[in-house]
């Protein structure tokens, strides 16, 4: 099997969020609430148990002559976010049921049939995707349309996508398309493009990745994600400390205690 | 669609959606394409990816279309004929005009009448002007030496002028003489400058002057460009004038029917093409035939409409088989077919007309399908007003929808409500046509629930129930002669009868075989070649450039209209780079990625047989086929009601006075529709101080029905909000996300404030302009709710095609 | 437009400080005529909205924290008063502390559950990498042996003390990983020192019960100082620092919060007990601030985690 992945490219994303609703339809999604942001085209505003593909609006202000094309001046960036589907999984890691699993596909996946709702995946994803739905108790985030893929289908949103800002397929192939396209933009003196892909951090790079323009912070992007279990070694000598410190200080209290 | 239809002579988008990824510039304006078109948007996109083409959008607001483009100009609503004017000038003046295809494909040079007066000469009214009747008479519109034709009749918009008078003019290829169309037009579009687009639009001059450049370079031998539009163009009471300047551009850039080049007319519902094709219009009947009105015989009929040369010399072989296809074995030689059976215009019976009437108590019943005008029509509230005094309603639809509801305003009104629930579009099938003329079929995917039907099933049903009740009366004859003979639901049987064939039962090929003698019936003669032994809007086996093999576009499966101007007069490519069709010398025949939509045989030096009729009269180096002069027309002498060329009127509502000709504020051929229920603000007005625009939302549809019923679709758009510049928010005192009130002199509505810079307000002549938009798919039905934005428009009428001004009104807002 | 005037400055200035202290603001006041657009930017994250998803944990999960940590310490401090032949009543009530706290625990950490049913999906696995997976194994072992410490004849109950007093160790101290192994930032921020910081309160408590209960060993005051002085380290630790990550231990609701735990648990008992050492009654008050306190404290974090994600991408 394959590695698949997602490359999504906000410098062809017209933000008909056809993608957020292709996703909703294929999954059966429920809807996320009915109320006006006032934050640009946004009202969903953020991924989450019910928004697994979610598409963002970065809006500056518009200057008279230029479209968002233009290379010198970002104006109004859609970006589609997803689960990032890490190379190492903060919400995977931290799963105790084993709900999550990792697929033949790569993708970081969660079995509906064995997540308890116990929560811990919600703060242990460094990007803020998986969260628990109250009128259901489990956990749920992207699939990456596993049973599509099995199914030798691409996903929803990336087939709803009308101009191929989803990209999706081999993730080295897909890898290899991004570095052609960043050349491409820059060459073309669209100097703030960047690549979205924490490969230098402990999550050592994610499936999905993202061209974007300017700050990834402006996309609630986090420059430099870390996964939850790089604390583990600090935390655990802490507790063996604390319980040894507890075990041979209780002894102690009473074998002094005792003595008088 | 009459300014295509006028222009080129077919009134349909020229081009096809996957043709724009050929262009290397796209201007588009009166849209916005990647909202509203988003997956024909790709192509813009592929376009400017793959050639570097230069995407223009030119909009009041800066949109998502705007987000994808090089250029975004904002300009003040309702001033396109300004900006269209001032490239069109620009164009001329400063040689961008591709001369071998504008003096031998279009009427540059075409001498005019001595007696037509311009705007210029005439303040801003064209001669002819009958200031009683408040109508143009346009005989000193005509070429020189053209004899008036008969006055009155059908309705010639959408088939480029019945002119059958204009056939051999007088033409000065040198385009000097003082009175050829190119000198004329020089001399209208004079004071569309610069300056003019920067005092009236309010776009700087030296910025439209970087746009003018770079859309005009996409012209001559190498390049093209195309414009798409939309109802940000047509929705104007100039609306075919503004889509007349955008030909007239496309004719001097020599941009018809070529690759990448084009006007491509952005449509509206999933099949509004097919609606207008196999019409749902008043006052045409399918294939663009003009409905009778005055016309007592087929004979009159018939020297009333046809054509001596160009296409429109069939139209006596497309009625014929139009009536044979209805009337069947009653239509014979000596009823003249039963001709006299169809419904005749004795009145007003536009779609305003008959709300009008409704309003005044004059109708009794409405059938309803597929249609919200209690939240989607202009004035909605007189609209909902105009329900409450019929008898009864007849609601078809998927959703209960505030038409069918429209009684909880009127708690005491009669008027019985019947709802019936339709199948969706994937509970039947059928085909859509689309905005490019692209027949699609589509299987039924499942089936409709409950008790909902489709229309064809209901059709058949009503139709034959009404057969039945048919009496005796000569009224009724032709309900009784009509042949209704269908199985209960089986679409592809329809559909073989639009495309046609013998009566004896034999199949035809296409339209050309089609006889006015009654030997053929035809339900929509343009349809013609659609199933011709097998259906071909089921192709799904594309191949080529464009996709021929994938359903089927009519006429004959020609996906780039007047395609025979992509080579020279001689036969051959422009160029290498833009080849599209071409005269095959060995073949003798026309080849190319695309059918010619030109005879097949017909050689590039054919010079047109003046004893013959129809397109045999016309040369080989004539591209636009269905003129009976063969060119495109920069100057329509006949087929418009406001006009030979555009000219900019302010919209009917506006603050600001018209600075081109500073006598004639708004176009003197509008329909005002004025009553107390219909009222409008002065120009100016100070208690109306804003600009109002209203447009659509990616995330719905349209009234609403169909989106802010679906949870997956409310929720990414789920409140009525107006966007507003943060200089006019400050002005208010209103922050982002408050709730202010909109309201015109009809009525008022709640919004909440999106504050941004994509509306930005504009210097307008050395006044602050601040635009207001809205957005108008909220009603009170539905998981979301919101006021409905239609109770603050006006109806008002365009002359030509009747359309109200949905873009630019004049409106206040204040803090709620 | 409106012209500033001293009211509006004012309200400004309450907007700039909320926006100091949350890195966010939504005061009505943002509503100010004037005020500036919602932005997204590389200072304020997108529009400002949490880049982080917040913790679901409801209150029962602080509960456990509590009732697991004071329970696992009251095992180990029943072992550890059994081998130096304490009073035979203080190891038996220690025993218990542990047996009720243990059966205290499964219906509050069940109960948070999205699924509670699914509770023994916990047990399908084994994941040293998962600190919820540890804490569940842990919590099962503790649970036996505790249950067993008190139900068991003879040795075997003795054997099963030391176990639970061995899993006990684990209850006092894995939730401090269970947190600090997290994205969240303020917790992550704490790893090293949330599990030595619970271990504490968890000894304070199991202390302030057994106390509370009448015992007056020497020990467990030995024992309640210890924890008291960590506490008040910890507490001090947390003020003198001036990270944007620890903003919800120092200010606004979260902030007090904590402060009230840090403070009933640190310095209040700490004095009361050097203070008073001979005073029953003084170390009766300092074990019910110890344990006040210790509960708070776990509230506090958890919801200095939730208000912790609040907050935009930095
Ligand atoms: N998602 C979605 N797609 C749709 C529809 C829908 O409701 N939702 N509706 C369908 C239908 S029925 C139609 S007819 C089409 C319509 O498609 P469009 O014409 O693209 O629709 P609008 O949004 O009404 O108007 C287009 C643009 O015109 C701008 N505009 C307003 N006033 C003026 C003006 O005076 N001059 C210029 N140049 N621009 C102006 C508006 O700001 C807007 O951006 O879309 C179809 N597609
Ligand atoms: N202010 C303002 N007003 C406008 C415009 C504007 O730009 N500004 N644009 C105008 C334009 S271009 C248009 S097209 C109109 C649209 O206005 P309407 O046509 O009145 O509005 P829709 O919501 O498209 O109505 C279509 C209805 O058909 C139903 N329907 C869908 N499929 C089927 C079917 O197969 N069978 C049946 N029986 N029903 C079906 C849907 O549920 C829906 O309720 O609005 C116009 N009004
Ligand atoms: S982004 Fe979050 S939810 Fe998605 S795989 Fe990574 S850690 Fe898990
Ligand atoms: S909530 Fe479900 S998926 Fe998330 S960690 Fe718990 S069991 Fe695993
Ligand atoms: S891959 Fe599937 S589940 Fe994931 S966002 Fe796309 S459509 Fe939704
Ligand atoms: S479907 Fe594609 S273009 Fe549309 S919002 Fe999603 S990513 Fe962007
Ligand atoms: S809704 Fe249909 S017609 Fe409209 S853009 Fe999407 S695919 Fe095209
Ligand atoms: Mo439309």
């Amino acid at each position: 099997m394959t590695v698949t992945g997602f490359f999504t490219d906000s410098t062809l994303c017209i933000g008909c969020k056809a993608c957020e609703v292709a996703c909703k339809e294929w999954n059966d999604v429920p809807d996320d609430g009915f109320s006006f942001s006032g934050l640009s085209y946004d009202n969903t505003l953020a991924l989450g148990h019910s928004t697994w593909r979610h598409v963002k609006f970065v809006e500056h202000d518009a200057v008279i002559g230029r479209g968002g094309n233009a290379p010198e001046l970002m104006t109004w960036e859609f970006s589609s976010d997803v689960c990032k589907h890490c190379e190492n999984a903060g919400c995977l890691d931290a799963c105790p049921t084993g709900s999550i699993v990792r697929t033949e596909f790569g993708s970081v996946y969660v079995q509906p049939d064995i997540c308890n709702g116990c929560g811990y995946c919600v703060v242990s994803c460094p990007f803020g995707v998986i969260d628990r739905r109250p009128s259901d108790g489990r956990a749920f985030k992207c699939t990456f349309c596993y049973d599509r893929q099995r199914a030798g289908e691409e996903p929803a949103c990336a087939k709803a996508c009308p101009t191929q800002s989803i990209l999706f397929g081999d993730l080295e192939e897909l890898q290899r398309l991004a570095d052609a396209r960043i050349e491409k933009l820059h060459a073309n003196g669209m100097t703030d493009a960047t690549i979205y892909n924490p490969v230098d951090t402990s999550v050592g790079g994610t499936h999905a990745f993202f061209l974007v323009r300017g700050d990834v912070r402006a996309y609630n992007l986090p420059p430099r994600p870390e996964v939850p279990a790089t604390l583990l070694p600090k935390a655990w000598t802490s507790a063996a400390v604390a319980a040894g410190a507890l075990a041979i200080g209780s002894i102690l209290a009473f074998a002094l205690g005792a003595r008088r | 669609m009459p300014g295509l239809g006028t222009s080129f002579g077919r009134g349909g988008a020229t081009t096809a959606q996957q043709d724009l990824a050929n262009a290397d510039a796209i201007l588009i304006m009166g849209s916005s394409m990647a909202e509203n078109h988003p997956v024909g948007f790709q192509w813009v996109v592929e376009a400017r990816e793959k050639n570097g083409a230069k995407i223009i959008h030119v909009d009041p607001r800066f949109t998502r279309t705007s987000a994808m483009s090089d250029y975004w100009l904002p300009l003040r609503a309702g001033t396109d004929i300004v900006f269209l004017g001032a490239l069109i000038n620009y164009t001329l003046t400063n040689e961008r005009w591709f001369r071998d295809y504008v003096v031998h494909y279009t009427n540059a040079p075409t001498i005019l009448r001595s007696d037509f007066m311009d705007t210029e000469e005439l303040g801003g009214l064209f001669s002819g002007w009958d200031a009683k009747n408040e109508t143009y008479d346009p005989e000193t519109w005509l070429y020189e030496g053209a004899a008036r034709k008969e006055e009155g009749g059908g309705q010639e918009k959408d088939r480029g002028g019945e002119s059958q008078d204009l056939d051999r003019p007088h033409r000065d290829e040198t385009l000097q003489h003082r009175r050829c169309v190119f000198q004329v037009l020089k001399r209208h579009f004079a004071r569309y400058t610069p300056e003019m687009v920067e005092q009236a639009c309010g776009i700087p001059a030296e910025k439209f002057l970087e746009v003018a450049d770079v859309f005009t370079a996409a012209s001559g031998r190498e390049k093209t460009g195309a414009i798409c539009y939309a109802v940000g163009w047509t929705q104007h009471s100039t609306g075919v004038q503004i889509i007349r300047a955008a030909s007239i551009l496309q004719l001097l850039l020599g941009n018809i029917g070529r690759p990448g080049g084009g006007i491509l007319a952005l449509r509206g519902h999933a099949s509004i093409q097919g609606s207008t094709d196999v019409p749902t219009l008043y006052d045409i009947l399918p294939g663009y035939l003009p409905m009778p009105a005055v016309e007592r015989t087929l004979d009159e009929y018939v020297k009333r409409h046809k054509s001596p040369k160009g296409w429109w010399y069939n139209l006596d072989k497309y009625i014929v088989s139009l009536l044979k296809s209805y009337y069947g074995e009653a239509a014979t030689t000596d009823n003249g077919f039963g001709f006299s059976w169809l419904p005749r215009l004795t009145r007003d019976h536009s779609y305003f007309g008959y709300w009008m009437d409704m309003a005044d108590g004059k109708l009794e019943g409405l059938l309803v399908m597929g249609q919200n005008p209690a939240v989607g029509s202009p004035n909605a509230k007189l609209e909902r007003k105009a329900l409450s005094k019929l008898k009864w309603l007849v609601v078809r639809d998927m959703v209960e929808t505030e038409t069918a509801t429209f009684w909880n305003e009127f708690p005491e009104c009669d008027t019985e409500v019947f709802f019936f629930p339709a199948a969706s579009h994937v509970e039947k099938e059928g085909t859509f046509t689309n905005t490019q003329r692209l027949l699609q079929w589509r299987e039924k995917a499942v089936e409709p629930p409950g008790e909902a039907r489709s229309e064809l099933q209901f059709m058949i049903d009503l139709g034959r129930r009404l057969k039945r009740r048919a009496s005796e009366s000569p009224r009724d004859a032709g309900l009784r002669a009509l042949t209704w003979n269908y199985s209960d639901e089986d679409a592809g049987e329809i559909l073989r009868e639009i495309h046609g064939g013998h009566v004896d039962g034999r199949s035809i090929k296409d339209f050309s075989e089609l006889k006015n003698d009654g030997s053929t019936a035809c339900g929509c003669w343009i349809y013609s070649g659609v199933y011709d032994g097998e259906n071909r809007a089921d192709g799904r086996d594309p191949h080529g450039r464009y996709g021929h093999g994938w359903g089927y576009t009519w006429p004959l499966d020609r996906r780039i209209l007047y395609n025979r101007a992509s080579a020279d007069p001689d036969g051959k490519p422009w160029s290498e780079r833009k080849a599209l069709v071409w005269w095959d010398e060995a073949r003798r025949e026309w080849v190319g990625h695309d059918e010619a939509d030109f005879t097949r045989g017909k050689a590039p030096d054919f010079k047109g047989d003046p004893e013959g009729g129809g397109d045999e009269a016309l040369p080989g180096d004539a591209p636009f086929i269905m003129h009976p002069d063969g060119v495109g027309w920069i100057w329509v002498a006949t087929g418009l009601k406001d006009g030979p060329l555009p000219a900019h009127y302010e919209p009917l509502e506006s603050n600001v006075h018209n600075q081109l000709y500073p006598a004639q504020d708004k176009n003197p051929a509008a329909l005002w529709m004025k009553r107390e229920d219909n009222e409008y603000a002065g120009s100016p007005d100070d208690r109306f101080p804003y600009v109002l625009t209203t447009y659509r939302l990616t995330e719905h549809h349209t009234a609403g029905g169909m989106s802010r019923t679906l949870p997956h679709l409310a929720e990414l758009q789920p409140e009525l909000f107006t966007e507003i510049s943060p200089e006019l928010a400050r002005e208010l005192g209103v922050a982002n996300g408050d709730v202010v009130e909109i309201s015109t002199v009809r009525a008022a509505i709640r919004a909440r404030a999106l504050v941004t810079t994509r509306m930005p307000s504009l210097d307008v002549g050395g006044k602050r302009v601040h635009q207001v938009g809205l957005p108008y798919h909220w009603g009170p039905n539905g998981l979301v709710k919101g006021d409905v934005v239609n109770d603050l428009l006006a109806i008002s009428e365009e002359p030509n095609v009747r359309i109200f001004e949905s873009k630019g009104l004049s409106c206040n807002v204040r803090r709620a | 437009m409106k012209t500033p005037d001293r009211a509006s400055e004012k309200r400004l200035d309450e907007i700039r400080r909320e926006a100091g202290v949350t890195g966010r603001v939504d005061a009505k006041g943002i509503r100010a005529n004037g005020a500036p657009l919602p932005e997204a930017s590389g200072a304020n994250g997108y529009y400002g909205l949490p880049l982080l998803k917040q913790p679901v944990w409801s209150w029962e999960i602080p509960a456990y924290f509590f009732v697991g940590g004071a329970a696992g310490a009251a095992a180990m401090i029943g072992v550890a008063a059994g081998l130096s032949g304490a009073e035979q009543r203080l190891v038996r009530d220690a025993r218990w502390i542990a047996a009720i706290g243990a059966n205290l625990s499964a219906p509050l950490l069940i109960a948070d559950l999205g699924r509670p049913e699914r509770f023994l999906n916990m047990l399908r696995v084994f994941k040293p990498r998962s600190p919820m997976s540890a804490g569940a194994w842990i919590f099962t072992a503790f649970g036996a042996s505790a249950v067993g410490a008190v139900i068991l004849p003879g040795r075997l109950r003795d054997l099963a003390a030391c176990g639970s007093a061995a899993a006990g160790l684990g209850m006092a101290t894995y939730t401090g990983v269970l947190l600090g192994a997290t994205s969240i930032p303020v917790w992550a921020r704490h790893a090293a020192v949330l599990p030595v910081h619970f271990g504490a309160s968890a000894t304070a408590s199991a202390v302030s019960l057994l106390e509370l209960r009448g015992h007056d060993d020497r020990a467990l005051n030995i024992l309640g100082i210890a924890s008291a002085l960590i506490e008040t380290a910890t507490g001090a630790r947390i003020e003198l620092m001036d990270d944007i990550e620890s903003l919800p231990l120092r200010s606004g609701p979260t902030g007090a919060l904590t402060r009230a735990g840090g403070v009933l648990s640190g310095p209040v008992p700490l004095l009361l007990r050097l203070l008073g050492s001979r005073s029953k009654k003084t170390r009766r008050l300092a074990a019910a601030s110890s344990l006040v306190g210790s509960l708070i404290t776990r509230l506090a974090w958890v919801a200095a985690g939730r208000a912790s994600a609040r907050s935009p991408a930095k």
